[in-house]
């Protein structure tokens, strides 16, 4: 639970880079430029945490994962995409909440797919469905907003973005709870998602740049600003391996809900340190505000149903099911899922480690030193106060997280 | 020896593989990528 509310913080900040679309850069030269700090940090982290042999001595144990971590890295990709498109038509604090209506889709899933909730008793279900249904009536005035305060015809666009990229998001927790009801670990499971991100961002930076020399150019023309989108990738890397976590050990139904309260972070980002809401009817700010809290409590009832025994048997079931299916050693599957490490031998770093670290922060360290503070208006004090509460965040669940799980 | 381990690794691989294409939980993804695909073409 607390992985999940630490998501919540580090995803709502790595948004805050999108604001750049302001400035006018395209769309899809930000996503790029953020799934190649993604991409960093998602091969940085898991050599700096565990080291490549454990993820290499995960995937011999179920090699049919890399599928769904590259299936789950495209959906991601798009998804970051349709984002951005509706920051920039809608802003930052109406479209955050719109696409977290992918917890919505990914209680159905759960529930659909991986038995989550079978075997809950009914203030369980109430909890989760009711905290749905609210959720639903703050995206529904957070949508109404939106169409009071830009052109229509963005609103429009913006909205089905947002809400486009939320059933993105929402189906990419299938190839999540796939692999982590076989026990892989979340670090192992980045490392693959993240080839399946690049490689279908640059497929679309190419198609929508119009080529190879456009997107260059376009890139070139903004390495000046480049330095700060690989930094929210990287912050979003952060926030997701937390969500993965939250996935693995509470399950899709209550993980996801809590890492959304990114949207409330979001929604302090996006009003007090850029003051998009500045010039606005009161009425708007009142709908926005509102909507956003009627989502956050329906995401704090839904996470307030704990998983029950019985419906960690229904989800030992499921996972019998996925063994048995793949051919996956069920003590394997047993020892990962309860959080250890039945091979301890595979956790050492090799120069191999080293080296893609080494690499990583080259590449970032270069492009900071090319990086010009963006000409955008920023409340520094706050920054810096929401920046303190979310690394305060990192150092306390994490460290708790590696004493209980060793990061399994 | 070194070329039956291979031969083994390969018959497993496409073994998995095939599973995964039968597997109703990888065609929901696809779907929705595609749809996701044709929302951004619209909206760019």
């Amino acid at each position: 639970m607390a992985c999940g509310i630490t998501a919540g913080a580090w995803l709502g900040a790595a948004e805050a880079p999108t604001k750049l679309v302001t400035l006018g850069l395209s769309p899809v030269v930000i996503s790029l430029s953020m799934v190649i700090g993604v991409f960093l940090a998602r091969w940085t982290l898991p050599a700096l945490i565990q080291g490549t042999s454990y993820v290499a001595a995960d995937l011999r144990e179920a090699p049919h994962l890399i599928v769904w971590a590259v299936l789950a890295g495209c959906l991601w990709a798009v998804a970051n995409t349709l984002t951005i498109f509706a920051v920039r038509n809608v802003g930052l604090s109406i479209a955050f909440p719109l696409w977290n209506s992918n917890s919505l889709l990914g209680i159905i899933w759960g529930v659909l797919f991986f038995q989550e909730l079978r075997g809950a008793d009914w203030r369980r279900w109430v909890g989760v469905l009711g905290g749905a249904l609210l959720m639903f009536g703050g995206a529904t005035a957070l949508a109404l907003a939106s169409a009071a305060q830009v052109a229509s015809a963005d609103a429009t666009r913006g909205v089905a973005a947002a809400l486009a990229a939320g059933v993105l998001w929402g189906t990419m927790y299938i190839p999540y709870r796939k692999a982590y009801l076989t026990g892989m670990s979340p670090l192992s499971f980045i490392t693959f998602f993240t080839v399946g991100e690049l490689g279908m961002m640059i497929i679309l930076a190419l198609t929508y740049s119009g080529g190879l020399s456009p997107l260059w150019a376009q890139l070139s023309g903004a390495r000046h600003v480049l330095f700060w989108l690989l930094a929210g990738g990287f912050v979003w890397v952060v926030g997701d391996l937390f969500q993965q976590y939250a996935v693995k050990y509470a399950g899709i139904t209550r993980g996801i809900p809590l890492s959304n309260t990114n949207q409330l972070w979001g929604l302090l980002w996006g009003v007090f340190v850029f003051d998009e809401l500045r010039g606005s009817a009161h009425s708007v700010r009142m709908q926005v505000v509102g909507g956003s809290i009627v989502m956050a409590i329906g995401a704090g009832i839904i996470a307030l149903s704990s998983v029950s025994r019985n419906e960690h048997v229904h989800w030992q079931k499921a996972a019998a099911r996925e063994d048995e299916r793949y051919g996956v050693d069920p003590e394997y599957t047993e020892a990962r899922i309860a959080g250890e490490n039945p091979d301890p031998t595979v956790r050492r770093r090799s120069w191999v480690d080293w080296l893609i670290v080494l690499i990583a922060t080259g590449t970032i360290v270069g492009f900071a030193l090319m990086a010009r503070a963006p000409e955008i208006s920023v409340r520094g004090q706050v920054a810096a106060v929401l920046l303190t509460a979310t690394l305060a965040l990192l150092v306390l669940v994490g460290g708790a997280l590696w004493r209980t799980t060793r990061f399994n | 020896m070194d070329n039956e381990r291979e031969a083994t690794r390969a018959r497993g691989a496409a073994r998995w593989w095939s599973i995964v294409l039968r597997d109703v939980h990888f065609w929901v993804p696809v779907a929705v990528l595609v749809g996701g695909l044709l929302v951004l073409s619209w909206i760019s």
